[in-house]
């Protein structure tokens, strides 16, 4: 159960991604912008010979990015195939995870809840456990719409 | 299985593929004796070959096939179609026996001899017996030295396709990996010790990478060869012509996708012969040419290759898909009657939608095209279908390229660098040069190429990039060529170089925005997106929905003739370039400047009697003393165009590029390589016409007969007469042929108007008072003279 977590600031909240998920935390380098798509798509960057999809996880949350300071580091995590970098607030520390991830009471808010596996406790005090795959996809449309 | 068997094999299969192509052109010339020898050379080798192994089948037919063949080339006897059948069905049961081996089965018992007997029959033309001698007149050694010994050399073995794949990826980041080493090194500086080795390393990389892809790439054409004998045979079998264009056979693909969309490719040709193109006597009827005809292009874009397969026949028909899809529950009849020729067409994707009820030995065989789609689906492909009734159907096939290695071509707009696959590009033309004629006609931006005018796209507009500092007028053009054919202009800020990208596929979200096939790595590191052209293209309506504009071979003179405008040319008192429809000029006149009366409000000009309006005048005092005209007659009323210097008559075949800002100007054209106002008729007449009274049109009778109302009528309608009917005892003038004016005593006309006796022989008698039926001119000026005659002395006996 002593799961290593990675922890992350994502719009001021702690959040933690599973450590098996990340690849490497890497210098993110020049972004290549890629037009037309969704805000959350930062755009591109290379490492070594791969290309990363440079991910904005404020906006993929339905958040704005502006408030926010971004770490000049990334989370490189391989989802389906493609290798995304995760742009943060901050990259904390790895840390254990000390017991199943659980929902509490009154929920985490409805942006939250929707790219959080749930609560997790960590030695560092609690987080949100995020689901990489439902992050990537970014906001629904219908959030976008609204 | 031995390895010299192997070879045997692997030798004759090879000669397979290739001989199909070449036996269906030689049944189209049998007279090409390259295409004969060819043929020959290969049931020579397949026998000589056979007597190293047992295999007494194989050289029986071989050697029957090759007689046949000999005699060909003695010119004992024509090659026929039925020939030419009994050869294919020759290889094709070698072709069996061959995988047979292959499989290291038994070779079946079989007996052949109604092969060998069709091979025989179609006669010698000189000699019955010939085929019979056949073995002494096979030439000693028909096969030149050279060819045998390089086949001998081929070798081959097996290799799981994982372990290439392996290798294959491994390479590509190697390449990657070099680029990354290659530009740490330059911004290291010269280091002589270093840069040695390192410009080894990437040579020989650079080979070992050329060889990896040939390892699993093959060229489309393994596939492509054997379509023209598929389509040889299904037209034959059902009674239909059609012929075939293949473009783009040197499309590299990776084997198994070859093999993949082996059968989707046969099912789509099909169905065209089968369903969609129509039988000659139809097409003949519908003014189509009596053969149909397929053309099956393949483009690399990116990390897809389309195929495109056209066909010029009916086009699918929309009801019929309907009422199927409804008769097998698919959709309800509600649901149908809200669907659109788009939706309804692509039914024929779906599930369930099979052509099973009309199994027959041609459409029977193939897979449905839901299961076509649904495998290209699977490994990240597609299919398309666009059709257009009495045009043709076009589908095009996506095929991915999961990683490939393409030639590119990387440009800048916006301070943003972008690739393109080289494959699309037909050529680059500078900013700086004048041939472009950029011109803006509403929203769409048009570049002249190639004295055509092409629809021309902005990169930064299609991406909403930052504005650049380059004006529209000077971007560097690229022209692009899709699989469709169509052709359309990319403007962008700069080129940067040309070399080999190594396209890795996008992220989800990035490639669902359409616009991009993938992403490369630049020599400095930078990712760079690789465009896609082809949805480009087709999200700005680019894309002909069907054949109607893809290059066909021998057909492109009809449809240009067809849009073909004849045009008068002209230089105006202004200077101006200028064209009318040849239609409307009735006439060039010359004429002194006192025939025009310049004191009313608006200029006119007295010609063979009448009053006509005038314009184009210069401002200010007449130029000279006679003026040149163009008479102008929209079929009611008259018009006098002064021109100051008339050119010549043309036939234009350029684009008309409609202009708005002159309301005088219907278009601008290329003529030559100059621009052409066209002027617009409709509007000259509208403001500077004047009107006829309607009634004041002369009636003119004409003969009673076919040929007078189709030809003749029309004729005098455009010289500004009505056409007086049977009962009608008006008219003004009268036209008979003279042969029928000889048997009346006393030809009856009303009101005593002029006759005109046409007659059907080209030279007259001597002193003859008629003209000649195809005599348009004498016709026409017969008619006017006695139109003026009335206007003037008001009718004359």
């Amino acid at each position: 159960m002593n799961e290593l977590l990675v922890m992350a600031t994502i719009a001021g909240r702690r959040c933690a991604f599973r450590a098996d998920d990340v690849q490497s935390v890497i210098d993110l380098g020049s972004v290549t912008p890629v037009p037309h798509t969704p805000d959350f798509v930062a755009g591109m960057t290379a490492l070594r010979s791969q290309t990363l999809t440079v991910i904005d996880t404020r906006r993929a949350i339905g958040l704005g990015s502006s408030e926010w300071t971004s770490d000049h580091r990334a989370v490189v995590v391989l989802i389906a195939g493609f290798s995304y970098a995760l742009l943060v607030d901050e990259i904390e520390d790895v840390t254990t995870g000390l017991a199943q991830t659980g929902t509490i009471p009154g929920g985490f808010g409805a942006q939250w809840a929707r790219v959080a596996t749930g609560m997790i406790e960590t030695r560092t005090g609690p987080a949100l456990l995020i689901d990489l795959p439902i992050l990537i996809a970014g906001p629904d449309r219908s959030e976008v719409a609204a | 299985m031995d390895e010299l068997l192997a070879e045997f094999v692997a030798e004759t299969r090879e000669m397979l593929e290739a001989s199909e192509g070449e036996i269906i052109a030689w049944e189209a010339d049998p007279s090409d004796r390259a295409r004969l020898d060819a043929i020959f050379r290969f049931v020579h080798t397949v026998k000589g070959n056979c007597g190293f192994f047992d295999f007494p089948r194989l050289a029986a037919l071989s050697h029957a096939a090759e007689d046949a063949l000999a005699d060909c080339r003695a010119g004992k006897r024509e090659a026929d179609a039925a020939l030419v059948t009994a050869v294919l069905a020759v290889i094709d049961t070698i072709s069996q026996m061959i995988d047979a081996i292959e499989a290291g089965e038994e070779l079946p018992e079989g007996d052949d001899t109604h092969l060998v007997a069709a091979l025989a029959l179609s006669a010698p033309t000189s000699h019955p017996d010939g085929h019979d001698k056949g073995e002494e007149s096979v030439p000693e050694d028909p096969i030149p030295p050279s060819r045998t010994a390089s086949i001998a050399t081929q070798r081959s073995i097996r290799l799981p396709v994982d372990l290439l794949d392996r290798v294959m990826s491994g390479v590509s980041d190697m390449v990657l990996a070099r680029n990354d080493l290659a530009h740490r090194l330059r911004e290291a500086g010269n280091q002589p010790t270093i840069d040695g080795p390192f410009e080894r390393l990437t040579s020989i990389l650079s080979d070992v990478r050329d060889a990896i892809t040939r390892m699993r790439m093959q060229r489309i054409e393994t596939l492509f060869n054997a379509l023209p004998r598929l389509v040889r045979d299904l037209s034959g079998e059902l009674g239909k012509q059609v012929t075939v264009d293949l473009a783009g056979g040197d499309v590299e693909l990776d084997r198994e996708m070859i093999e993949m969309i082996r059968d989707p490719i046969t099912h789509i040709i099909r169905n065209a012969i089968d369903h969609g193109i129509e039988s000659p006597a139809e097409r003949v009827e519908q003014g189509k040419r009596e053969s149909g005809h397929i053309t099956i292009a393949a483009r690399q874009s990116g990390n897809t290759i389309s195929i495109v397969i056209g066909d010029d026949g009916a086009g699918l028909n929309e009801d019929r898909i309907a009422k199927k899809a409804v008769s097998s529950g698919m959709i309800t009849a509600s649901q149908r009657a809200n669907m659109d020729r788009e939706a309804i067409l692509q039914l024929i994707f779906r599930p369930g939608f099979s052509t099973a009820e009309e199994v027959s030995t041609v459409s029977g065989r193939g897979v449905g095209l839901d299961v076509v789609r649904e495998n290209l689906e699977r490994v990240g492909g597609g299919i398309k279908v666009s059709s257009t009734p009495g045009i043709g159907t076009l589908f095009t096939l996506q095929v991915p390229l999961t990683l490939s290695i393409i030639a590119g071509l990387t440009i800048e707009s916006g301070d943003q660098r972008f690739a393109v696959p080289q494959s699309y590009i037909e050529e680059i033309i500078h900013a700086s040069s004048n041939a472009l004629d950029f011109t803006r006609v509403g929203e769409r931006s048009l570049v002249t190429f190639r004295g055509k005018r092409v629809p021309c796209l902005m990169l930064g507009d299609v991406l909403g990039l930052a504005e650049s500092e380059i004006s529209e007028r000077e971007r560097t053009m690229v022209m692009l060529r899709l699989a469709s054919g169509d052709l359309f202009a990319l403007g962008v800020d700069r080129i940067h170089s040309h070399g080999d990208l190594v396209v890795k596929p996008v992220a989800p979200i990035v490639a669902k925005s359409g616009l991009y096939a993938g992403s490369t790595l630049l020599d400095d590191g930078k990712p760079v997106l690789l465009l896609d052209v082809t949805e480009m293209a087709s999200r700005h309506d680019l894309i002909s929905p069907a054949q109607a504009q893809a290059p066909i071979a021998g057909e492109e003179s009809d449809t240009t003739n067809v849009n073909a405008v004849r045009v008068m040319l002209f230089t105006g008192h202004d200077g101006r370039r200028c064209a009318v429809r040849l239609e409307l000029v009735r006439r060039i006149e010359t004429a002194a400047a006192s025939v025009l009366d310049l004191s009313g409000a608006k200029p006119r000009a007295v010609i063979d009697g009448a009053i006509v309006p005038v314009v184009g005048l210069p401002e200010g005092p007449l130029p000279a003393e006679k003026l040149r005209f163009l008479r102008l007659f929209d079929g009611a009323s008259e018009l006098l165009l002064a021109v100051r210097e008339i050119d010549d008559a043309v036939e234009c075949y350029n684009t008309l590029q409609p202009a708005s800002d002159d309301p005088m100007v219907e278009a601008i054209t290329l003529v030559g390589d100059r621009p052409v106002a066209l002027l617009d008729a409709h509007a000259l007449f509208a403001k500077h016409g004047e009107a006829p009274e309607a009634t004041n049109l002369p009636w003119c009778r004409l003969p009673d007969s076919e040929w007078a109302r189709s030809f003749l009528a029309p004729l005098v309608r455009s010289a500004g007469y009505e056409i007086a009917n049977g009962t009608d005892r008006r008219e003004d003038v009268a036209i008979w042929f003279d042969h029928e004016f000889q048997k009346v005593d006393e030809p009856v006309t009303a009101g005593d108007a002029p006759i005109i006796r046409l007659r059907d022989i080209p030279d007259a008698p001597e002193g003859a008072d008629t003209i000649y039926r195809y005599d348009r001119e004498a016709l026409l000026a017969a008619l006017t003279e006695a139109r003026s005659g009335r206007a003037v002395a008001g009718g004359r006996t």
